[in-house]
């Protein structure tokens, strides 16, 4: 080994050693978190897992996602995936020279060799386009980033260093791969009209070679402490990621007595899934543009939050690292501030635009956690609301006496009273606070019943037994008191042996389905519209132009034929559980309606504004997020906007009526619509 | 004959309806009631009092009573209570009532029953109701310690007796050593509502968005000014399109009220306003859209034009008042 590889080989040695040195930093930070939430088990369905891998890391579809950006990401990444095989080549033809990947066949490597050429070049395309949208059409999402741009420059920097190593290797050695480097012969004529001798061009290899070596390792060096660092994090991350579509919140065990401390209060308190997920971080800005709040001028922005949160860790490590707890960081402060954290609609648009699955939802959660129940702290509102759902089991202050009033009249029958006389019924009907005490939703409460009796099934509810299923003080960080209350319901819908629940609210639908396992609670439960789709799909309901009578039992408001409908997706029906089909079912299979889809529909549809508990809080900052929504159907000259959802209801009827259209344009719930038209 | 003292609360120069509520239940229980009456420049109320049926007033005046303070006016009412030996002393459970009585009654040593509903004296006993569990229950209280039997009693809880005219009362002067007081009270600046709280009226009158502007707002102020003890709400749509501060909020998210009398104009009651209006005990709708949840919780309905019936309401209600 000759002097210059050895130098080489110590600065190659110290270059690794410094980067190990910092991805220990960061695999011990993630490790000393110390999240009390159970935030589920990441190493289940490996094969599952294997084939996420296969289909988003390197396949890239949630990048491709957005067309321009996704395909300028596919060049750069697959050009780092193949270019570093050249990189390791060139890293052992420096220590031990002339080493070459020649000796695993000429076929072989004339392909490897076309390979790192072409991608050289698409590289290039690559980055001018990151350039082009960074500083020519600069998405607001984006945000300027110097780190970014030092970023683009090393890269191009890699590139040209590349195919001017390659050209000058080819004036030296004028046989070498000449014909298959197109790319770099292109470079090569150019410099022979400088007319450059070989031994010019040996030294001059030299001198490209090692320019792109030194940005390789300086790169190697960066990149721990970089937005970049996503190369490391995001594979790990997708790989992590939540499988199923719907997902828990995480539970609290309030009955383990050593838990002293709830929800994430100090940077120290983040989960190890969550100190990777700021890892995994690529400042795309995709969170931002969907976020609901963002667009009505709120303080949050997911990708801010996720960025301060990696910022906040990154300047307290070693304080995190030592457990020196009087010097950590507490999550809420300067930048976090609580408006941050209460501003948050759960809608979980952030986490659906994300690339690298990132669960910022879980992030505002235990912060709202840390807030309720170890500080106190919390919009006054919310007090009435805490202080309701103790006494009255509903957020509103409405008698639980009062709860089975809606159905005065319908004679649906309780669990209790069908449990008594030994019969029994196909659903137990969820109705859900709203459904039971809003006079707006009480309607739609009774169009199902009318429409599911039609339709030959039995129906039973639980009367004045039910009680608010505790979801929203679960979103609005009261864990205490939603335990109480899914315990409570448990329990008693356990008592009654039911196994199968409707119902038309897709918060209860949500919870009921996917939180209350952890509590005891399995039952078979399906929300409304896909109940209606399937009996509709079945001929068991049958939907008609000619307009029925309008009777009590469904004043909801008739949906005519001529019809132009829009539909609303709630966002726990869809991006929380993934049903977007079901209504859109329903719609269409009313005849003579025409159906408009929103721009902003489907997994990236916009929230109302009343999820996360924000129903029950004041809108004090920005622009109203329902009016903004409202706006957004009444683009598509809409005579009907269907929702799905009790909130939605509020939320879009209330825009209709700040625009001054109601009479005009009409909010109907799925199961009015199909209450007014049945056969 | 057992005596009763009554605690005057007064403002503005004019006598609280408390007050004759309180003077009228001694009366007409056959005590021999007498008033407690601080202050500056009031013993123009005096007569008045007389008229309520007390027959002796212990007068407190004097430049620094001009406000009220917790411990000036605490201070000679326990001073006129120790010098008249009352069988029953009475407040008004009201802001000023409940901020005075607990202090009194400390320094008396006797019991208080705050915050009465009801109350009932069976010769030289006293037995008063007050509502327990935010109202989920009712105690029947009697007194163990005293006298004086110390009852703070709610507004609107009792029913008052008709003025008598030509009836004087004996004025006892209450000293004032002004060296003993460690404050007074030489101003108070109001807040810019100048209204009532909502929390505190008698009477709510609150606008919805069919108001359509915050100028059409002053229909509704109308309407106020000549109700007593009444302020003025609004519902969350109104806020939302600006025509009323936050501060005005009845709901979930705003104030919760329980006034004797709600009367929403142009509300159509959605569930958020109903949540903090409910429990008014008699609540009156008036709305074009007969369909309007707000009909369902309200005892008196007017399907109509808030804009025609405000007027006629504001002036039958002064006609009737007047009279």
């Amino acid at each position: 080994m000759n002097i210059e590889s050895l130098v080489f080989l110590c600065i190659f040695l110290s270059a690794n050693a410094y980067f190990a040195y910092k991805v220990l930093i960061l695999f011990r930070l993630a490790k000393s978190s110390t999240g009390t939430a159970w935030s589920g088990n990441r190493l289940d369905h490996i094969p599952t897992r294997i084939q996420v891998f296969f289909t988003n890391v390197l396949g890239q579809k949630a990048v491709l996602q957005k067309k321009g950006a996704g395909l300028m990401h596919v060049a750069i990444f697959w050009g780092f995936l193949i270019i570093t095989v050249g990189t390791i080549e060139l890293f052992l033809y420096e220590i031990f020279p002339p080493f070459s990947f020649e000796f695993l066949g000429s076929d072989f490597y004339s392909v490897f060799v076309v390979l790192q050429d072409s991608f050289t070049v698409l590289v290039l395309l690559g980055l001018s386009y990151a350039f082009y949208r960074r500083h020519i059409i600069r998405p607001a999402g984006l945000g300027k980033s110097y780190d970014a741009d030092i970023i683009i420059v090393a890269i191009t920097g890699l590139m040209v260093t590349l195919l001017g190593m390659n050209a000058f290797r080819m004036i030296a050695d004028p046989k070498w791969f000449d014909s298959l480097m197109w790319a770099s012969s292109f470079f090569k004529k150019g410099l022979e009209s400088l007319v450059v001798s070989p031994e010019i061009g040996d030294s001059f290899f030299k001198v490209f070679r090692w320019a792109h070596l030194t940005i390789v390792l300086g790169f190697l060096v960066y990149i721990p402490s970089s937005k970049h660092l996503h190369i490391l994090a995001a594979a790990p991350n997708t790989f992590l990621k939540h499988l199923p579509v719907s997902k828990p919140m995480r539970t609290i065990n309030l009955e383990n007595e050593n838990n002293t401390n709830f929800g994430m209060g100090k940077i120290s308190e983040l989960s190890w899934k969550d100190a990777l997920d700021l890892y995994a971080c690529t400042e795309c800005g995709r969170c931002q543009d969907a976020c609901p709040a963002y667009n009505t001028q709120k303080p949050l922005s997911p990708k801010a939050l996720v960025l301060d949160l990696k910022d906040l860790l990154m300047d307290n490590k070693k304080a995190v690292l030592l457990g020196k707890q009087d010097e950590i960081f507490s999550v809420i402060g300067k930048k976090i501030t609580e408006d941050v954290i209460w501003a948050c609609t759960s809608c979980r648009a952030c986490e659906a635009a994300c690339p690298v699955f990132i669960e910022q939802t879980d992030k505002i959660y235990e912060s709202r956690r840390n807030l309720v129940l170890m500080e106190g702290k919390f919009p006054t509102e919310l007090q009435t609301v805490f202080k309701n759902i103790e006494n009255n089991f509903s957020p509103w202050a409405m008698s639980p006496e009062d709860r089975d009033k809606w159905a005065e009249g319908l004679e649906v029958k309780t669990v209790a009273q069908l449990a008594a006389s030994g019969e029994n019924y196909d659903y137990l009907f969820w109705v859900g606070c709203a459904g039971s005490y809003d006079d707006r939703n009480k309607k739609v409460s009774r169009a199902l019943v009318y429409s599911l009796r039609k339709a030959g099934l039995k129906i039973a509810i639980l009367g004045k037994e039910e009680k608010c299923t505790g979801d929203p003080a679960r979103r609005m960080g009261n864990e205490y008191l939603a335990q109480t209350l899914i315990k409570e319901n448990v329990n008693t819908l356990n008592n009654y042996k039911v196994t199968k629940v409707v119902t038309a609210c897709p918060h209860c639908f949500n919870a009921i389905k996917n939180e209350w396992k952890h509590f005891g609670g399995d039952y078979e439960v399906i929300h409304h519209s896909q109940l209606l789709a399937t009996l509709i799909e079945e001929g068991k309901l049958r939907l008609t132009k000619e307009q029925p009578e309008q009777s009590q039992e469904h004043p909801g408001g008739a949906t005519k034929s001529k019809e132009k409908i829009t539909y609303h997706d709630s966002c726990y029906i869809g991006r929380w559980n993934g049903e977007y089909a079901a209504p859109r079912k329903i719609i269409n299979s009313i005849p003579g309606v025409e159906f408009a889809e929103m721009d902003q529909s489907g997994p990236s549809s916009m929230c109302c504004g009343a999820g996360g508990g924000r129903m029950w809080m004041e809108e004090k900052i920005g622009t109203r997020v329902n009016i903004k929504r409202t706006e957004q159907a009444l683009e598509k000259n809409p005579s009907v906007i269907a929702a799905n959802c009790p909130f939605c209801m509020t939320m879009l009827t209330d825009g209709i009526k700040a625009k001054e259209l109601t009479g005009k344009v009409k909010v109907l719930d799925i199961a009015e619509m199909v209450a007014s038209n049945m056969q | 004959m057992a005596s009763a003292l009554v605690y005057a609360e007064h403002k503005d120069g004019k006598l609280k309806k408390i007050t004759h509520e309180l003077l009228s239940f001694a009366k007409q229980s056959g005590c021999d009631p007498s008033a407690f009456l601080a202050g500056h420049n009031v013993e123009g109320l005096v007569q008045e009092l007389a008229s309520m049926g007390a027959k002796r007033v212990f007068l407190a005046q004097g430049e620094a009573l001009k406000f009220y303070s917790n411990e000036a006016y605490g201070r000679l009412l326990v001073n006129a209570v120790k010098s008249s030996s009352p069988q029953f002393l009475l407040i008004g459970a009201t802001a000023q009532g409940k901020d005075l009585a607990p202090c009194v009654a400390a320094k008396l040593g006797v019991g208080l029953a705050s915050d009465c509903t009801k109350a009932e004296i069976a010769g030289d006993k006293l037995k008063v109701t007050r509502p327990i569990y935010a109202g989920k229950a009712l105690a029947d209280i009697e007194f163990l310690s005293g006298p004086p039997y110390f009852a703070a009693i709610r507004p609107n809880a009792l029913s008052i007796g008709a003025l008598e005219s030509g009836t004087q009362a004996q004025v006892t002067a209450v000293p004032l050593d002004l060296s003993a007081l460690k404050s007074i009270i030489k101003d108070v600046v109001k807040g810019a509502s100048a209204k009532l709280d909502l929390t505190e009226a008698n009477i709510v009158v609150s606008g919805g968005r069919s108001l359509k502007s915050s100028e059409n707002f002053s229909i509704l102020e109308k309407l106020v000014e000549v109700l007593p003890n009444a302020t003025l709400g609004a519902s969350r749509a109104a806020v939302d399109a600006g025509y009323r501060p936050h501060s005005f909020q009845v709901g979930q998210t705003g104030k919760v009220v329980s006034p004797t009398l709600y009367i929403a104009c142009g509300i159509s009651g959605a569930i958020q306003h109903l949540a903090g209006m409910r429990t008014s005990k008699v609540i009156v709708a008036i709305n074009n859209d007969p369909e309007a949840p707000i009909f369902q919780v309200a005892d008196y309905g007017i399907v109509a034009d808030l804009f025609q019936v405000v007027p006629v309401l504001t002036e039958e209600f002064k006609k009737v008042l007047s009279s």
